[in-house]
């Protein structure tokens, strides 16, 4: 019972990772179409930045601060790269973001080595039924909690946000009405890298980050974002926390080494099985 | 109010508009008719600054704003953020982002207020749509295709809304129809566009009784033959 | 959004005299490609042989995305099933050159499998699903022991044919470059087919080939197999030059790598995939040696690939976006100051932008 416990909460808080990661491919995806590949960038920058930010003697919150605006600021550069230039294809600029994820390779090893990094925040466990859960969970549980609620509020009450489900919803009417879908693409690139750079914040206590973790992390996210059709963020929460808690018991209960692979094994059925329901036309048009 | 001058639109290699001059004056109610393809909506959405053109002019005395064809609603989002985010140019000035001044004019939209665009009917859309377009306070409305898949009644209440907004507000429209007795009824002069080039123009009336205007948008009779 | 980048809409007959031009470059191409291993060094050699393994598989790549718009993110998973289809085989004592065949069949046959459900998935589902797989792959390789696990499978002994063992460096590369030479008469034989016609449909819209008789399921599986069969024989090659395969000589950034040297060269071409992998490589080799000089810091090799390859493709695809090869033909043409411009592809000559082509369907 009490390893159950701990499973579940630490899945819960790895999945509430995905999850921020997720919201910010839908983020994207939702205002500009495009898969954004270097989604797992992000998290892998701010958890370098914080690390190095600490180490240099600032103090937490300010540290935390600077890695989230950097991850937020160079996903408005990946934006500009990626769709800033009218009429670039979908998928060029998809291909685009899957370069730009590499050249961020290039130097975050001139500046960070390539040596995984970690660092702590909540320091301590509570004793839950038998078991030591690390207070670092329910940080990262909460603070997930609250940016999700946030993120609601943002789209569904302030005008800015409104225009930018406007621009998801039809962009051509967007258009019309004098938004540009160009800014609010950057826009929501730049939300993007918020999000993603929380994530890397709070998990790289819980699992050491080095320049390469990129790929788990936005495989992940991605994933999770799936299970929404790249389009809702409450699904991708659903999704984030669903595929957390799954590889935390595949991890607990079965083999450590495997706990991606069921949980993508699952993933890429739950895809086949809904396109199966799904008609081609469809989603062509979509 | 409106001037457009020898106006060339291109997509690809293919011409679309082919040398196009219409005016549009003050308060002045203008048709444009023509089959399917002619370029009517590659006009308007010229005029909207969507489409650039190759050549020629557009000189817009005020504010235009463009009834789209087939709504374009956002449909998830509410009748009255619909509203509201049609003012997204004059986001700033005090009010501007408030639906209840068009609820005064088409009252009907407000029971709907709440309610997600895309789970109303199609009349009850394209009054969105208009109303959308009249929150940008425009002094000329370009309506695409107004009474596209409707029944008879709900385009003459929206014709009637038209029509009291022309006359209590003075602005103007150019309205692009299928439906040219309708076109005729409203507007006092009308252009004829047919593969890209305006091919006649005139009065309506002077219009509704040329033989091939008839054949091709009246059903082969002309307006005094039918009466 | 699966055709977007570079496709190719038109075929143009060619004039006869253009035809032997082509014809004769053609020949030069393969009378160079064969002489060069003779002048070459062995650290050169290396390098050429890796090319035309590059080549092979980004052949497949092309094939799938820029003819029949598949993205597959995962094509590495089908170089290391040849490599240790051929690896295996060839440690248990069959003859090297079965195994060297096995290798595209394995992996033709394993894609072909994988295929049928996971084809039915579109655009960037299609995209995860294959960078999954290899991700599944090469976690259940790391794990079984026969495959040698974390640490590898070692002692591969040499490719022979006909009972003379490739000994040298040279022979590998004469091998290679004539698989590549197979492989680019295979795929040139499907482009100009009228299954090539109907892939070409497909790419552009799944219904209307559907709806037009083309039997869409059937022909994404088999440019799947195939362009894996191909990665299965680069990686039979591989297996056998390198003597050693271990789950991490397949990253997923070799993967990428495979894309970037297909867009770069130009989607949808025959010869733009060599082009690509040629360059890219050349490239990164130059680097690689500067980077490995004294006095440059042990990172530095690794920092310049993934730079280059993450510059030159963002590069081409903003402002060539339909390759280097493309461009460059078109350079040449009008050098020569005959005919126009090649058709230009979808979205790149359209004074409109494409979000006026998005609007959504009519809601309810
Ligand atoms: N996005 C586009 N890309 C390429 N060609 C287009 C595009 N939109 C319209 N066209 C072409 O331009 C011409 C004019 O189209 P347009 O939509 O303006 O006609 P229309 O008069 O509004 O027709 P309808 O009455 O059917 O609405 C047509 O030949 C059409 O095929
Ligand atoms: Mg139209």
């Amino acid at each position: 019972m009490s390893a159950f416990l701990s499973y579940l909460i630490s899945g819960l808080a790895i999945g509430c990772t995905f999850a921020l990661v997720a919201s910010g491919f839908v983020a994207i995806h939702r205002v500009t179409r495009v898969v954004n590949f270097a989604q797992g960038t992000f998290p892998v920058v701010a958890g370098l930045t914080v690390s190095s930010m600490l180490g240099r003697g600032l103090p937490h919150g300010v540290a935390e601060l600077i890695g989230i605006v950097l991850a937020g600021v160079i996903g408005l550069v990946v934006g500009v790269i990626a769709i800033g230039k009218r009429g670039t294809p979908t998928l060029a600029s998809l291909v685009i973001t899957l370069g730009l994820g590499i050249l961020a390779y290039a130097f975050e090893i001139i500046v960070w080595g390539d040596q995984p990094v970690s660092y702590s925040m909540l320091r301590g466990a509570v004793d839950i039924g038998g078991a030591r859960v690390a207070w670092q969970y329910f940080l990262v549980i909460g603070a997930t909690l609250v940016t999700f609620a946030a993120l609601g509020l943002f789209f569904t009450r302030t005008y800015l946000g409104k225009a930018l489900s406007a621009c998801a919803s039809n962009p051509y009417a967007a258009r019309l009405a004098g938004i540009n879908p160009i800014r609010m693409g950057l826009l929501a690139f730049a939300l993007g890298g918020l999000l993603g750079g929380l994530a890397g914040v709070l998990i790289t206590p819980l699992q050491p980050v080095a320049f390469d973790s990129d790929v788990l992390l936005a495989t992940s996210g991605f994933a999770a974002a799936i299970f929404g059709g790249l389009n809702s963020p409450y699904a991708a929460l659903v999704g984030g926390l669903l595929l957390g808690v799954l590889e935390a018991f595949v991890a607990g209960y079965i083999n450590a080494s495997y706990q991606t692979e069921v949980a993508m094994v699952l993933i890429i059925v739950v895809m086949i099985y809904q396109a199966s329901r799904r008609s081609t036309v469809s989603e062509e048009v979509s | 109010m409106l001037e457009v001058t020898d106006l060339v639109v291109r997509y690809g290699n293919a011409t679309a508009l082919d040398g196009v001059s219409l005016q549009v004056g003050e308060g002045e109610m203008v048709a444009l008719v023509g089959p399917n393809g002619a370029g009517k909506s590659t006009l308007v959405n010229t005029l909207s600054g969507i489409l650039r053109p190759v050549s020629g002019s557009i000189e817009v005395d005020g504010r235009l704003a463009q009834v789209p064809e087939g709504r374009q609603l956002f449909p998830d989002l509410s009748v009255a953020d619909n509203l509201r985010l049609g003012a997204w140019r004059s986001r700033r000035r005090a009010g501007a982002r408030d639906p209840r001044r068009i609820y005064e004019i088409l009252p009907d939209l407000e029971r709907m207020a709440k309610q997600p665009a895309g789970t109303l009917s199609g009349g009850q859309q394209q009054m969105v749509a208009v109303g959308r377009a009249l929150m940008a306070d425009p002094d000329i409305l370009a309506v695409d295709e107004l009474s596209l898949g409707l029944a008879p009644l709900v385009v003459a209440d929206l014709v009637r809304h038209l029509r009291e907004l022309n006359a209590s507000r003075g602005t103007a429209v150019l309205l692009i129809e299928q439906n040219a007795r309708l076109a005729f009824d409203l507007c006092e002069r009308a252009y004829v566009l047919e593969s890209g080039t305006i091919t006649m123009s005139g009065s309506s009336a002077e219009l509704s009784r040329s033989d091939a205007v008839a054949r091709a948008y009246l059903g082969g009779l002309t307006d005094s033959e039918a009466s | 959004m699966t055709a977007e980048v570079g496709t190719v809409r038109t075929v143009r007959r060619r004039p006869d005299a253009q035809r032997a031009v082509g014809l004769g470059l053609g020949a030069l191409v393969a009378v160079l490609t064969l002489l060069a291993p003779l002048v070459l060094d062995r650290s050169q050699l290396t390098v050429y042989i890796l090319t035309g393994t590059a080549a092979m598989v980004t052949i497949g790549v092309s094939l799938l995305m820029g003819y029949a718009g598949q993205v597959s993110l995962g094509q590495a998973a089908y170089y290391a099933v040849g490599g240790y289809t051929a690896g295996l085989l060839a440690v248990h004592g069959t003859p090297p050159l079965l195994g060297l065949l096995a290798a595209p069949l394995v992996a033709g046959g394993l894609a072909g499998l994988v295929g049928i459900p996971i084809l039915r998935l579109r655009g960037h589902y299609l995209a995860f699903a294959t960078l999954a797989f290899q991700l599944i792959l090469l976690a259940i390789v790391g794990q079984v022991d026969f495959l040698g696990g974390d640490i590898g499978l070692q002692g591969i002994p040499q490719l022979s044919l006909l009972g003379i063992q490739l000994m040298t460096a040279q022979a590998y590369a004469w091998v290679t470059w004539v698989g590549v030479a197979v492989v680019l008469l295979i795929t040139r034989n499907i482009i100009a087919s009228r299954p090539g016609r109907g892939l070409r449909a497909l790419a552009t819209s799944e219904t209307a080939a559907e709806s037009s008789g083309v039997p869409v399921t059937r022909y994404k599986i088999v440019v799947f197999a195939l362009s894996a069969a191909f990665a299965g024989l680069a990686g039979g090659i591989y297996a056998f030059f390198i003597g050693y395969l271990a789950p991490g000589s397949f990253p997923v950034l070799l993967s990428f790598q495979f894309i970037v040297m297909a867009v770069v060269g130009g989607l949808g071409t025959l010869w733009g995939p060599v082009v690509g992998a040629v360059v890219i490589t050349l490239i990164v080799q130059t680097l690689n040696d500067l980077g490995t000089r004294p006095g440059m810091p042990s990172y530095a090799s690794g920092v310049f690939s993934y730079a280059v390859y993450a510059i030159l493709l963002v590069v081409v695809l903003l402002f060539l976006p339909r390759g280097l090869l493309p461009a460059m033909a078109d350079l040449v043409r009008r050098a020569f100051g005959r005919g126009r411009r090649a058709p230009a592809a979808a979205g790149t000559a359209v004074t409109v932008d494409d979000s006026t082509t998005r609007q959504p369907p009519d809601s309810p």
